[in-house]
Order: structure tokens, then C-alpha cells, then sequence
């Protein structure tokens, strides 16, 4: 038999067709009693019945939580199985905490470019409200060797001993680096420092944020990126008439007494989730749709923020010069930038660095700095300091919105950057 | 027929007390017509808490729209306060649920205040006594979203033996063709965890003492959580718009496993059942149509 070999197809465009999310809660509010799968589920639906998916065979569903139960293993196949799209969709989880919605998407773009699948959807959900409680971890341990024991004597030997009155107390997921001991915002808060970031620019950001939310719900631009749940048609964290002197007033809550940081200019704990529809142009053009804007190419980086010391929140700064040159692009090269707000202070200390000197050419290896962005670029219709930011949730609100900047455009390009736990950075181009 | 606006739910615990009176000789002399008039409840808002709970107990997932069969439990007070009254002709006590049928013209938003209707059906005999419908309108403002349909059974005086069961059962042979998709342990406890939800405090479903005072060896399960898992079961293969029909069968003796048959009806839809997994005894019978 003469040998033969086989042949992928060759690499295609993938577009993004559009979103859907149900409007961010914040936590312990109206979704309290919601689950990630309730949410997702919801969010879901509403991309189907928009795009008229109900009864598909999507190629591919994956998404994702990062506060999720053991039970929630399958939580996007279950999803799928509650959903509007076919039974046949099949999906998988991914987590990398508040890269999971945009790394999921890349996931699945990558796929439809390798010819493997022509549509997929990306999704991403987060509850603090309905987060999972752990048992006591010695008394998980206790007990999992009383299981290895195989008599009732044994299992008994091995547990009353050890028992203590204080192992009733449960496990509560927080917001910590596990390397570090210190949370999200305590490492923002040295990077703030560190880059000499001040309360003024940290409150004038998250102005903005409030500001453009606000006025794109006023103009009905949300319409077709939201579906109402559980009563609720806006995002509840959203201030619209917030003020730079009420900001001002606020207490920081992470740095000390000298901190700059404050809990309006730091995303609040919240719940929400969003989906959003990848295809080729054929596979829309088939159905009818019209693809928003072509989903170009992504990046993730990682830093060591353990011993070499690195931003916490800062590997975005590493992933977008790579990204650039790989597309043969500079910063200046985008009509949008759809920069995740986590903090204020990190979002300016990423724009900051790539403005540096120093930074750019030891750390990143360039022979200049890649420049500044002009910022009513910036997060135009609001970012996660307005929005909140149910950490799975955020990337697909991103994608889903720079599309619709995009196609609303006509022509243009936009960069987006989210920043996650760990030290990692997952940042994409979209194109028209 | 007139028309009773109430001001707010009836509430649960008198009602059980009349309930429970209308058992004694107490009640006096029953009417023998049924009375030609409706209660009616306005502007009921969603509470998201008691939906929630409803949802975990049911199996349905929480949307922005209400699982199809809630707005009957919303109901169950507007029927206990009909059931219960001096003019009905029955002890509310002792009547059997026999079909259950759900239209839904569309579906109903979560933050949609919904008012409902309930009125009873004439009488009507049946071939083991009397039967009669209770019929829940809901609407949203004027436009009706959806007919729930509960016909109930008084065993004893009245039967004829050829007497045409409301809308009919699947012949047993059907039921047990139909392929067995999943299994469910049904706790002891399912009786006092639905009515933790749905308010529906029948002592048939609480304890297996309570439920013995009535003639069933122990607690059974309650028909509209059987048929409200059954339909979060099935929650996204039917349209929005539809018609759900169950017959109870032999009643579901707690704690049992049972099985969910279904399969898809050729001019769509679906058929199902819930069966007994050991004997193979049909619990409810049920199909879903699209309209």
C-alpha cells in the first residue's frame, strides 16, 4: 500500500458573531442564589435565541469558573445539557482564573482556525455569592484515612483521636496567592507604589470606567450584548452618577493609611456570565449572521512575582510586546484598547511600563519603549471598575464588546489585555 | 360566576385546620353542585429566594423565565381556599389528583407580576366516582400566558363505570415501550422538602404516621414535584410554547428509586413516564406538546 499522508486544512479566519451576558450583580445581591451553572446557563440561552442557535450542533463549547465546586467538574458540558444548543455540543472546562473567559475563547479560536470545528461558543461564569465551602481540610484528611481503614474498629482508631473542636470550621475560598500569602489587591499596592501611581489618575480611571458604562447604557449600545436575568437589566456595581470628588472621599482599603487604593478604583466581588459565538465567515454566512470583527491572534505570558520580584498583575506588559511583533504591529497600531480593569493602579502601571525606559529594554528586551496609547482609546464604553468583574465572566464581555466597536467602526483593529492570578496575562487582537 | 379578588395569599395554616374540619361532621351539609365562582390573586411578584428554593428541589434551573409548572404552586392556596370553602360539595381531604395539564403560551419572565384566576368545572362522574377540574388562569396584565388544569377524584357514590376519564391515559403497553433514561432515589424526606417549597402541607406526603392516618403505608411523593423533576428533566428539548399533560398513576411510596422514560414523539415533542425501577409500576404518565 503506498503510504500516504494525512492533511489538516490549512489555517482560516475565525470571526467573532457576537455575545451575550446577563448584567453583573455584585456580590451577596439579586444573584445570591444563583449558581454558576444557573448563570451560564442563562447567559447561554440568550446568545442562542440571538443568533438562533436553539437546536445547533455547535462545534465546541468551552468555559469556564474559577470559584467552582468538586461536583462542577462537567460544569460546561452540564451547561450545554440544560442549554438551548443541541444535546451533541460537546464542551469542556477551563480555568485560569480571570484569563478563563478570553483564554477560552482562544481555545476555541484556535480550533476553528486549524479547520478542527466551524463554531464554537466561549463562556465563562463566577458567583462569590454561592462559592463553595470546604470542609475543615485535617478533618477532610482524618477522614479520608478512616476510609483506607478497612474495619470499623480502625476507622474509629483513626479518627477519635484526632478529632479537635475547632475542625468544624470550614474551608473558605479567599482571595490569596497561595506562593505569597498576600492577596490581589496587597500586590497591586506595591506595583502601585512601585510605579509611583497616584490616587488622582487611579480615581480618573475609574471615573471614566462609570462614566462610558453609563453612557452606553443610556444610548441602548448594551441592547444586543445583554439579556435581563432574575429581574435585574443593568450592572449592579455600575455609579452613573459617581463624581472625582465622591471618589476621592473614599478610604484606601489596601497599601496602609499611605495606600491609594480604594474600594471604588479596585473591582468589586460580583457575579455574572457571559458566552460568546466563534465561527468562520462561511459557517455565519450560511446561518445568516454577520461576523462583528475577526478574532486575530493571542498571547499569554506568565511572570515570576515570587523571587524576581515581577508585578503581580503586570504579565500583560510582557505579553503584548510579543503579540505586536509577531503581528508586526506597534502600540499605537489599535483604534481600541480593551484593557481589564482589576485595579485602576494596574491598568496604569501596565500603560506606565510600556512607557519606561528601563522597563521596556531590560525587562522586555526591546531597543525602545513601545510608547504611550492615546487614552480616549481606552476601555471607551466602560471597563471592570464600572461593569464588576465576575472573574470568568470578564473576557467575554471584552470580546463581545470590541466586536461590536469594531463592526459599529466599519474598519479598525483593538487589543485586549487581562490580567490573572498567578502572575498571567492573556491578551488578543481583534480586527475588521 | 362571581369573582373573589384577594387581597393577599390565603394563608397555609387555616386552611389545613378547615381542611381537616371539613373531615368531621362538623362541615354540616354539602352542597351537591359545584359552585360557579373563581378567586382571584393579583400582581404576585417572584420572590427569587423561594424560587431558588424551588429550582434545588425540583431540578429546574434558575433562568430569567419560571419553570412552566410554578405558577400552579403559586395557585395551591387559591385551590385550597376554593376546596376548603362552606359552598364546595367535597372534603378537600381525600381527593385524588388524577391529571395534571399545563398550556403555556408563553414563557413567563421572572420579574413579570402575574395574576391568577381559579375556578372548578362542574361535576362529572368518573368510572370510580366523581371528578371535577380545577382550572388556573395566569396572566400577565390582560394576556393570558397560561391554563393549568387539575382534575381531582372522589372515590365512591356517583361512578359510572363507563364514564370517559378526562383527557384520557396512554394504554400500559405504551407506557412500559418507552426506553428508561435516568434513575432517581427519591429520599423520605422529598415529601417535607417540597412542601418546604411549595407550601403544599398535605399530610399524605409529610411523615410516613401522617400519611398512614389516610390509608397509604408510608409517605408518598407529591404529584407536582414529580412532575415538575420530570419536566426540569426534559426543561430544554420542548418549545416555548406547549402543553404538558401528566396522569398519576400508582402513587410514589417514599423513599423509592423510580425511573424517567421518555422518548421523542414523532410529530414532535415528547412522551414520558415515571416508573417503579424494580417492578416496573407506572407512577405518572406524561407527554409535552408543542402548540
Amino acid at each position: 500500500m503506498a503510504a500516504k499522508t494525512a492533511k489538516a486544512p490549512a489555517a482560516r479566519p475565525v470571526w467573532v458573531i457576537g455575545g451575550n451576558r446577563i448584567p453583573f450583580a455584585r456580590s451577596n445581591g439579586p444573584y445570591s442564589h444563583a449558581s454558576n451553572q444557573d448563570m451560564l446557563t442563562a447567559a447561554v440561552d440568550g446568545l442562542a435565541d440571538r443568533y438562533g442557535l436553539a437546536g445547533e450542533r455547535v462545534g465546541d463549547f468551552a468555559a469556564g469558573a474559577v470559584l467552582k465546586f468538586a461536583r462542577e467538574l462537567n460544569l460546561s458540558r452540564e451547561v450545554v445539557l440544560g442549554s438551548k444548543l443541541a444535546p451533541e455540543t460537546p464542551a469542556f472546562d477551563v480555568g485560569q482564573a480571570c484569563g478563563t473567559g478570553l483564554e477560552a475563547a482562544i481555545v476555541m479560536a484556535n480550533k476553528i482556525a486549524l479547520g478542527q470545528i466551524d463554531s464554537a461558543v466561549a463562556g465563562g461564569s463566577d458567583t462569590t455569592s454561592d462559592a463553595p465551602i470546604e470542609l475543615n481540610e485535617d478533618l477532610r484528611r482524618i477522614l479520608m484515612d478512616a476510609n483506607r481503614q478497612k474495619s470499623l474498629q480502625g476507622q474509629l482508631k483513626t479518627v477519635l483521636p484526632r478529632l479537635r473542636p475547632w475542625m468544624v470550621k470550614p474551608e473558605i475560598p479567599v482571595n490569596q496567592e497561595a506562593r505569597t500569602g498576600l492577596s490581589m489587591g496587597a500586590h497591586t499596592a506595591i506595583t502601585a507604589k512601585e510605579w509611583g501611581i497616584t490616587r488622582e489618575a487611579q480615581d480618573e480611571l475609574t471615573f471614566n470606567s462609570h462614566k462610558n458604562l453609563a453612557a452606553a447604557y443610556e444610548r441602548g449600545w448594551q441592547d444586543d450584548l445583554i439579556t435581563p436575568y432574575l429581574g435585574v437589566e443593568v450592572d449592579g456595581n455600575m455609579r452613573a452618577d459617581t463624581t472625582i470628588e465622591k471618589l476621592a472621599k473614599l478610604k484606601p482599603v489596601f497599601g496602609g493609611k499611605e495606600g491609594t487604593m480604594t474600594a471604588a478604583n479596585s473591582t468589586p466581588l460580583s457575579d455574572g456570565a457571559s458566552a460568546v459565538l466563534l465561527s468562520t465567515e462561511e459557517w455565519a454566512t450560511e446561518r445568516g449572521l454577520t461576523p462583528r470583527a475577526r478574532f486575530v491572534d493571542a498571547e499569554t505570558a506568565a511572570v515570576d512575582y515570587i523571587v524576581k520580584q515581577e508585578g503581580l498583575l503586570l504579565a500583560p506588559a510582557y505579553a503584548v510586546p510579543r503579540l505586536l511583533k509577531r503581528n508586526n504591529l506597534a502600540l499605537q497600531d489599535f483604534d481600541f484598547y480593551e484593557i481589564h480593569e482589576a485595579f485602576a493602579a494596574q491598568v496604569l502601571a501596565t500603560l506606565k511600563a510600556w512607557e519606561d525606559e528601563a522597563f521596556c529594554k531590560q525587562r522586555l528586551g526591546l531597543d525602545e519603549p513601545l510608547g504611550s496609547i492615546d487614552r480616549s482609546k481606552l476601555n471607551v464604553y466602560g471597563g471592570s471598575l464600572a461593569a464588576a468583574h465576575p472573574f470568568a465572566a470578564t473576557g467575554g464581555r471584552i470580546i463581545a464588546n470590541l466586536a461590536k466597536m469594531l463592526e459599529e467602526k466599519g474598519s479598525g483593529r483593538g487589543l485586549i489585555s487581562i490580567c490573572a492570578a498567578g502572575g498571567q496575562g492573556v491578551v488578543a487582537i481583534l480586527e475588521r | 360566576m362571581s369573582t373573589t379578588t384577594l387581597k393577599s395569599p390565603p394563608k397555609s395554616g387555616p386552611l389545613y385546620l378547615k381542611a381537616a374540619l371539613g373531615m368531621t361532621p362538623l362541615a354540616g351539609k354539602r352542597s351537591k353542585e359545584m359552585p360557579q365562582r373563581s378567586v382571584r390573586l393579583e400582581n404576585i411578584k417572584t420572590d427569587p429566594v423561594k424560587l431558588s428554593d424551588y429550582c434545588r428541589v425540583t431540578g429546574f434551573t434558575m433562568r430569567d423565565t419560571l419553570p412552566p409548572i410554578y405558577p400552579n404552586t403559586l395557585a395551591f392556596s387559591l385551590h385550597m381556599s376554593l376546596l376548603t370553602a362552606g359552598d364546595f360539595p367535597f372534603p378537600a381531604i381525600g381527593l385524588v389528583h388524577v391529571e395534571n395539564t399545563i398550556t403555556q403560551h408563553r414563557p413567563i419572565g421572572v420579574s413579570e407580576p402575574v395574576s391568577l384566576e381559579v375556578r372548578a368545572t362542574p361535576i362529572e362522574p368518573h368510572p370510580k366516582g366523581r371528578q371535577f377540574t380545577m382550572i388556573t388562569e395566569v396572566l400577565v396584565g390582560d394576556e393570558l400566558v397560561q391554563v393549568a388544569e387539575s382534575t381531582y377524584l372522589r372515590r365512591g357514590g356517583g361512578a359510572q363505570k363507563d364514564a370517559p376519564v378526562k383527557t384520557g391515559q396512554r394504554p400500559p403497553e405504551k407506557t412500559k415501550e418507552l426506553p428508561a433514561i435516568a434513575e432517581w432515589k427519591l429520599p423520605g424526606d422529598l415529601g417535607r422538602r417540597y412542601a418546604a417549597v411549595s407550601g403544599d402541607r398535605n399530610p399524605i406526603h409529610m411523615h410516613d404516621l401522617t400519611a398512614k392516618a389516610f390509608g397509604f403505608p408510608r409517605a408518598i411523593a407529591h404529584g407536582m414535584w414529580t412532575k415538575a423533576h420530570c419536566l426540569a428533566a426534559l426543561d430544554n428539548r420542548r418549545s416555548d410554547a406547549f402543553k404538558v399533560h401528566v396522569a398519576f398513576r400508582k402513587p410514589i411510596l417514599l423513599p423509592a428509586k423510580v425511573e424517567l422514560a421518555a422518548a421523542e414523539h414523532d410529530g414532535g415533542g415528547l412522551d414520558f413516564a415515571v416508573r417503579n425501577v424494580r417492578k416496573g409500576t407506572p407512577h405518572l404518565d406524561g407527554t409535552i406538546r408543542p402548540l
